[in-house]
């Protein structure tokens, strides 16, 4: 079996611990490798030239290429493959990057630990055969769970695109947190109007179907066809989509989980929040003393909220702002930590609210005291190395975002994944912010993570586009890594139709074998390892191609 | 299975592709580092490791094996991991009756987790080599 | 299920199972005494000659009903309890279409090996209880049996303390089987002469060198494998390339890896079988009286079995609709199991 073995450099990411050379000689003098060669870059449009001449020129049957993680540039590869009329599962990608030179420093030993990986890949490889990737149909649906900013910007381009939506929200109207902003920064707008021209311009549009009250019970099938049960008000409504957006939001960070500061201990203490609702309707005295504290609910390692949440400073300003605009002669004094007014303006912005009169501490509050006369703010001045203790009328808490309280639930119905702080995971912080592992799956807006309404905006139009891009062709490529039973060994126990997940086994009582439905079948390999003689076996992961890549391993170089 | 020097432990795992595969990705990106003895066999599933796999591994030489998916309840495959805890449960339970229990280990590692994949191999790594050490001296 | 028991009176059970055998495609399959000893015999027409205990083992009968699946004949088992737990296990495991047969287990009070050659043993119950009362003259097996009662199945034969014989149903087969023998249901049972079923035998453990040695002699033979009653594969894993090579592909092994003691892969076929029937693995013992090198195979495979049995509460054989541990889970368990 002809094989050929493609070694990157990726520059000197792998290179400058992985003797790449050694590696492409040691492989040169096996028996079936007719090609050893190595590379700077085999994704640029050279390297995958390279590859393609010595396809055709050698009439190579296997293909082992040891670049970076498998998962980047599959596609990508897969196409050199079928350009050179090779079938595309006769590729075998051998992660030398993540998996080796970038987590070891020992050249030596990371050449010998490359020179496994490969070999793994080698061994593996020649058990591979020709597989079909299959096509579905998918449905040119899109379901958006939430109708907040993030969701209804996704919304408008997917049915802007000719797609029929389904947005699911849970409360009772759309728009989310950002219905309750009051004159946000910079647009000088109302949330109630941002919210209102988006829902206004969504209910026109056709093959728009908005729910609300509604909550998602049930979520099966597989990208394409994902078919999800809708708990409406009028009672339970099937529907079936191509894709799915997740946009559900965050939750404000509760203060009371910090009780130094006396929130919900006392009327005077009160989040960004509670002010967004109530800063004309506030009854304090004339030229009132009002705190404004930072970063409460993020950078705390100690409520278990490490992150920033990225927008709390900009309501600071806009607390600061608001108070000097209403109270004349106010005393407004913000204590924080650092000042991150990252948007475009928003340095400026922090420049004019100083202007404005409101004064910046640096420090952390330790702790509210309520009293007859005011609060108590205590803390420590970093600027002056100097503890302070003074009175307030008011004190506004700037609160970060937490996950929303839905997040474990979501996650768990469609099989997506959470971070370490419980927001929803992307695919890849960088490549795939959109994307979830689950193909078909996206997330939007701040259930992803801190960001502010532009961001999720954004986000959610940006999530829309990737989502239109996998289904405008109207049909799916799907993996055939699915299992397939060997009739002549099969003995007929129907422990893999026991065992299957997704119910894909079936038992043929005529012909007393199980079969598989190749549609449902999930892919997972369960039935291959319950299986005592491995007559159902999974393609792509077979049993010899394992246990050769397991010697592999473990030989001696 | 000849008496074999772990000194420099040599250690199979297998990853499951959407979550442990995925956090030793992301262990490579944020150029985490951990001991290269360790290589790793990627699964879809975790359910897919075949106890044959962990006998022969360990009869082909190596020192350990882990097997290492998604947390109980987050599997990719839904319920995919139920299945592997049980099975490698009892082959924990078989190897200890061969006093060999230390030979694999069980864990699981979200997506997101880099840090604590390198934690674990790391400590099972060391573990190892630390035995092994201990043995040599109680030899000599 | 309420159990029915019936008193079986002097020559009731024989008058009983001929009636049974007087019908169209009705067969029991129990012991059949004669010059050469007792063996396994499927009865036609006549139960003449029948025993009811076999106290010399050679194989487990379950053996023989693999893949039998037409639902035409109706079978009446007759065996030891470890037998009819091997054959519950292959219903569940759909080896045996269990429509037409009713599963009779006999409280077995100990076997010796059919190598053993042992001359003028009893062939009554309570005698043969009187002879294994001394432990050690029963196989290794048997001494660490952990049901030797007849009540497994369907229905069970049982022997009372004061040599009274009673058939016991557990099911509505059962029920069918206790109307073959003449009499009336009795409203209650005397005390058993195999009164107790605690599993003997102690925890198992042991290690890699006491293994290697005890498997050393081991010349992969598979009769161990092939007398199994529940190593029902119709391909085994072992019989490819994969980890038993032989001609080019062994070359080819030995050649890249340098391995080459023989014969190969004796204790990854041991150890991967071991896991294999784990859940099934009833401790008869046949594989050990098999095997021609006399390997202690009954220690390890009971002794493996019942450890991974008992950590999941379970019984091999003991109950039709029992689950086989590694189908099912449950969602909060086993953390001790993760590391």
């Amino acid at each position: 079996m002809k094989t050929g073995i493609f070694i990157c450099h990726c520059g000197h990411n792998i290179k400058h611990t992985v003797d790449v050379r050694k590696v492409r000689d040691y492989f040169s003098a096996f028996p079936n490798v007719v090609v050893s060669s190595d590379y700077p870059f085999v994704c640029s449009e050279p390297g995958q030239e390279m590859i393609r001449e010595s396809i055709e020129k050698e009439g190579l049957q296997r293909v082992i290429i040891a670049s970076c993680t498998p998962s980047l540039h599959d596609e990508l590869f897969k196409d050199v493959l079928r350009k050179s009329h090779l079938n595309p599962f006769l590729l075998r990608r051998v992660g030398i990057r993540e998996h080796c030179s970038w987590v070891g420093d020992d050249v030596a030993r990371n050449t010998e630990k490359a020179i496994r990986l490969i070999r793994a890949g080698l061994y593996s490889a020649a058990h591979y055969v020709p597989l079909e990737e299959k096509m579905v149909e998918v449905t040119k649906s899109a379901l958006i769970v939430g109708g907040g900013v993030s969701g209804l910007s996704a919304a408008l381009f997917l049915s802007n695109m000719g797609m029929h939506v389904y947005l699911v929200e849970k409360g009772p109207v759309l728009g989310g947190h950002v219905r309750t902003l009051k004159d946000i920064w910079p647009i000088r707008k109302d949330g109630a109007a941002v919210v209102g021209e988006m829902e206004a311009e969504l209910r026109e549009r056709e093959h728009v179907e908005i729910f609300t009250s509604t909550t998602v019970t049930n979520f099966e099938g597989a990208f394409g066809n994902y078919r999800a049960t809708l708990h409406t008000p009028e009672g339970d409504r099937e529907v079936t989509a191509g894709g799915c957006i997740v946009a559900i939001g965050f939750s404000p960070f509760d203060a009371t989980a910090k009780p130094e500061l006396a929130y919900g201990k006392d009327g005077r203490v009160m989040t960004t929040v509670d002010f967004e609702q109530r800063a004309d309707s506030l009854s304090l005295p004339a030229k009132p003393r009002v705190a404004i504290l930072h970063c409460i609910g993020s950078r705390d390692e100690q409520v278990g909220r490490p992150y920033c949440s990225r927008v709390c400073c900009v309501n600071a300003l806009r607390t600061a702002e608001a108070v000097r605009q209403r109270y004349e002669g106010s005393y407004v004094e913000c204590f924080y930590m650092d000042v991150r007014a990252h948007p475009r303006g928003g340095e400026e912005f922090f420049e004019e609210t100083q202007e404005k009169g409101a004064l910046f501490t640096r420090g952390n509050v330790a702790e509210i005291v309520p009293g007859p006369k005011g609060l108590l703010v205590r803390g420590e001045d970093t600027l002056l190395g100097e503890l302070f203790e003074r009175e307030f009328d008011l004190a506004v808490l700037s609160v970060g975002m937490s996950p929303p309280a839905d997040s474990a639930a979501v996650a768990s119905l469609m099989k997506i994944t959470l971070d370490k702080d419980r927001f929803f995971l992307e695919a890849h912080v960088k490549l795939r912010p959109y994307d979830t592992a689950v193909k078909g799956i996206f997330i939007a807006g701040t259930c992803s993570g801190p960001k502010d309404m532009e961001e999720a905006i954004n986000h959610g139009r940006a999530s829309g586009v990737k989502l239109y891009g996998f289904l405008s062709a109207g049909f799916a490529v799907v993996d055939p890594f699915v299992a397939v039973v060997d009739v002549k060994r099969c003995s007929g126990c129907r422990m893999c139709e026991r065992a299957c997940v997704a119910k894909a086994i079936k038992f043929d009582e005529a012909a007393r074998v199980v079969r598989v439905e190749e549609a449902a079948c999930m892919g997972c390999g369960l039935c291959n390892s319950t299986c005592p003689s491995s007559s159902i076996g999974l393609r792509g992961y077979i049993d010899s191609a394992l246990d050769d890549e397991i010697a592999a391993l473990v030989e001696a170089v | 299975m000849e008496e074999k020097s772990a000194l420099d432990p040599q250690i199979v795992g297998f990853a499951c592709s959407f979550c442990t595969f995925k956090a030793s990705e992301m262990a490579g990106s944020l150029r985490m580092k951990y001991p290269d003895g360790v290589r790793i066999v990627q699964v879809p599933c975790s359910s897919r490791v075949d106890p044959a796999f962990v006998i022969k591994s360990i009869f082909d030489g190596a020192d350990a094996v882990f097997v290492a998916g998604c947390h109980p309840g987050d599997c990719h495959f839904i319920k995919g991991n139920y299945f592997t805890r049980r099975k490698m449960a009892a082959l924990k339970e078989m190897l200890d009756a061969f006093s060999m229990k230390e030979k694999l280990r069980l864990f699981w590692v979200s997506a997101a987790e880099a840090r604590r994949f390198v934690q674990k191999v790391t400590a099972m790594y060391d573990g190892i080599k630390e035995a092994a050490h201990a043995d040599a001296g109680k030899r000599n | 299920m309420q159990t029915q028991a019936k008193e079986i009176r002097e020559g009731a059970l024989e008058k009983g199972l001929n009636r049974f055998l007087g019908d169209e495609g009705c067969l029991v399959f129990g012991f059949e005494g004669g010059p050469e000893g007792v063996r396994h015999r499927m009865f036609k027409g006549t139960i003449d000659g029948h025993l009811l205990f076999n106290p010399c083992f050679d194989v487990n009968g379950a053996l023989y009903l693999r893949r039998l699946f037409s639902k035409g004949a109706k079978i009446v088992l007759m065996l030891r309890p470890c037998e009819i737990r091997s054959y519950v296990e292959l219903v569940k495991l759909t080896q045996v279409e269990p429509e037409g047969i009713i599963a009779v287990s006999v409280d077995c009070p100990g076997t010796v090996s059919s190598k053993e050659k042992v001359a003028d043993l009893p062939a009554d119950g309570p005698g043969l209880a009187a002879y294994f009362k001394a432990e050690d003259k029963m196989r290794p097996a048997c001494r660490t049996c952990r049901e030797r009662r007849g009540v497994v199945g369907d229905a069970g034969v049982r022997i009372a303390a004061d040599g009274s014989m009673w058939a016991c149903s557990y099911t509505e087969k059962g029920d069918a089987f206790l109307g073959l023998i003449e009499g009336d249901a009795a409203a209650a049972v005397p005390e058993m002469l195999l009164a107790e079923a605690a599993p003997k035998g102690g925890h198992f453990h042991t290690d890699m060198a006491a293994f290697t040695k005890d498997f050393a002699p081991c010349i992969m033979c598979k009769n161990c494998r092939d007398v199994c009653p529940v190593c029902y594969c119709i391909d085994c894993l072992f019989n490819g390339d994969e980890y038993l090579p032989k001609g080019d592909a062994l070359l080819n092994k030995v050649l890249r890896t340098g391995q080459g003691a023989m014969p190969q892969g004796r204790e990854v076929f041991h150890l991967v079988r071991m896991f294999h029937v784990s859940q099934s693995c009833v401790g008869c013992g046949a594989c050990e009286e098999a095997c021609p090198q006399s390997i202690p195979l009954a220690t390890y495979f009971k002794g493996i079995s019942e450890r991974l049995q008992g950590m999941f509460g379970y019984m091999s054989g003991r109950g039709a609709d029992e689950a086989i541990p590694y189908l099912t889970f449950q969602e909060d368990e086993l953390h001790d199991a993760e590391d």
